[in-house]
C-alpha cells in the first residue's frame, strides 16, 4: 500500500502547533501589553530597543519561523474541520486554500519582515 | 445489599427477523448497590425476558465482551455500578458505530478485518528457529510497549471516536494502538510493512486527535497517545527518505 503524503503536511502542524503554544502567548504578552504599558516615553524607549532586536537578521529568520510554522498548523487544522463538517470527499481540493493561504501568509511577513 | 428498591433499565431491542426498526423496552429490576448494569441485564434475561440477547463473558473487566452505551457513554457494563445511576433510569444500548446483529449484540466483523490488517504479532524471518532458545528482552524493552498490549478489544474507543463512525478507511484506535505495539517491540522486525498499512490513505491520517478514545479506555492504554506517537514515528520516516533515499524505509528507530 502506498505510504499517504500526509506526513508532510501533520509535520507542519505538529511543529506550528509547538510554536503557536510556546511562542505565540509570549509574543502577545510582550509586544501587546509589556512594551507599550506604562509611560509614553518609556514605551517610546523600549519600542525603540524592540526594533533593534528584531533588526539582527537571525530574530528575523526565527521569527518568521514561528510565523509560517503557525500559519501551516492553523490552516492544517482548518482542513480537517472542513472535513469533519462534511467536506471529507474534498479533503485534496481543500489543501489548495488551506496550504495556499498559510503560504501567501508566510510570503506576506516575510515581506514585512525585510522591511523592517 | 439487596433491598426493596427498584429501578428502571430501558434497553435497546431489535430481532432483524420480527422487528421492522428498533424500539426501546423498559424493565423493573431490584436495586442492589453491589449491582452492575451487566447483573441487571443478565438478571432480566433469567427472570423476565429470555429473549434478551446480549455478549458477556468474565465479569471482571478483563474479557471486553460486555461494552454498552449506558446513558451514551460507552462502558463496560460489568463496570458500571447501578448505584452511580440510582434512582434515574439507565438507558442502554449496544456501542455505536457498529452495525447492530440483534438487541445489544454488534457486529465485529470490520473490527476484526482492521486489527488483523495492522498485523498484530512478531514478524521476523527466523520465528520458527527455537534452538537458539527465547528471545531475549530486557524491562526497559518491555515498557517500551507494555502499556499498548494492554488492550482488551473491547471497542469502546471506536464507539468514543467520531472518526471512526463516519471514515471507513480509518484502522481505529484500538488497531493503531496494537499496530504501534509491535513496532515498539524489539523481537518484531514488520514495521516497515506494518507502517505501509498505517500509513496508507487515512488509516491513521483520520485521526484529528479528539482523544475520547483514550477517556474510555478501561484498560488505561492511551490509544490517542499510541496513534500521536505513530504519526511522529510517519513524520521521521517521510522526511529520513530524503536524506537516505536507500535503507531508511527498513531502518529501527
Amino acid at each position: 500500500m502506498k505510504r499517504s503524503g500526509e506526513a508532510f503536511w501533520w509535520a507542519l502542524f505538529s511543529a506550528g502547533g509547538v510554536m503557536a503554544a510556546l511562542f505565540v502567548p509570549a509574543f502577545v504578552i510582550v509586544t501587546g501589553f509589556l512594551l507599550p504599558s506604562g509611560d509614553a516615553a518609556v514605551a517610546a524607549e523600549r519600542a525603540a530597543g524592540f526594533a533593534g532586536l528584531v533588526g539582527w537578521w537571525p530574530v528575523r529568520v526565527a521569527l518568521l519561523g514561528v510565523i509560517a510554522l503557525s500559519l501551516f498548523h492553523c490552516a492544517h487544522r482548518i482542513r480537517h474541520t472542513l472535513m469533519d463538517l462534511g467536506l471529507r470527499h474534498l479533503s485534496g481540493l481543500l489543501k489548495l486554500p488551506c496550504y495556499g493561504g498559510a503560504l501567501a501568509g508566510t510570503v506576506w511577513a516575510a515581506m514585512l519582515l525585510r522591511a523592517l | 445489599m439487596r433491598t426493596e428498591q427498584t429501578m428502571t433499565l430501558e434497553i435497546f431491542r431489535y430481532h432483524p427477523e420480527t422487528d421492522s426498526e428498533p424500539y426501546f423496552q423498559a424493565y423493573e429490576v431490584p436495586y442492589d448497590e453491589d449491582w452492575v448494569v451487566l447483573d441487571a441485564i443478565n438478571w432480566i434475561k433469567d427472570h423476565v425476558d429470555g429473549s434478551l440477547t446480549h455478549r458477556w463473558s468474565c465479569r471482571m473487566g478483563v474479557c471486553g465482551s460486555c461494552g454498552m452505551m449506558v446513558n451514551g457513554d460507552p462502558k463496560l457494563t460489568c463496570a458500571a455500578f447501578l448505584k452511580d445511576y440510582y434512582p434515574r433510569p439507565i438507558k442502554v444500548e449496544p456501542l455505536v458505530n457498529f452495525p447492530v446483529e440483534r438487541d445489544l449484540v454488534v457486529s465485529l466483523d470490520g473490527f476484526m478485518e482492521k486489527l488483523q490488517a495492522v498485523k498484530p504479532y512478531i514478524i521476523r524471518d527466523d520465528v520458527n528457529d527455537t534452538t537458539g532458545g527465547e528471545y531475549r528482552q530486557s524491562p526497559a524493552e518491555l515498557a517500551r510497549y507494555k502499556q499498548y498490549s494492554m488492550c482488551i478489544n473491547c471497542m469502546l474507543c471506536y464507539s468514543a471516536c467520531p472518526v471512526a463512525g463516519h471514515e471507513e478507511e480509518f484502522l481505529g484506535p484500538a488497531a493503531l494502538a496494537l499496530g504501534h505495539r509491535y513496532n515498539r517491540d524489539s523481537r518484531d522486525r514488520g514495521r516497515a510493512e506494518r507502517l505501509d498499512v498505517m500509513l496508507a490513505g487515512e488509516a491513521i491520517w483520520g485521526c484529528t486527535f479528539v482523544g475520547e478514545c483514550t477517556v474510555v479506555c478501561p484498560k488505561h492504554v492511551d490509544p490517542a497517545g499510541a496513534i500521536q506517537q505513530a504519526k511522529a514515528v510517519a513524520a521521521q520516516e517521510y522526511f529520513k527518505r530524503f536524506v537516505m533515499p536507500r535503507g531508511a524505509k527498513g531502518a529501527e528507530t
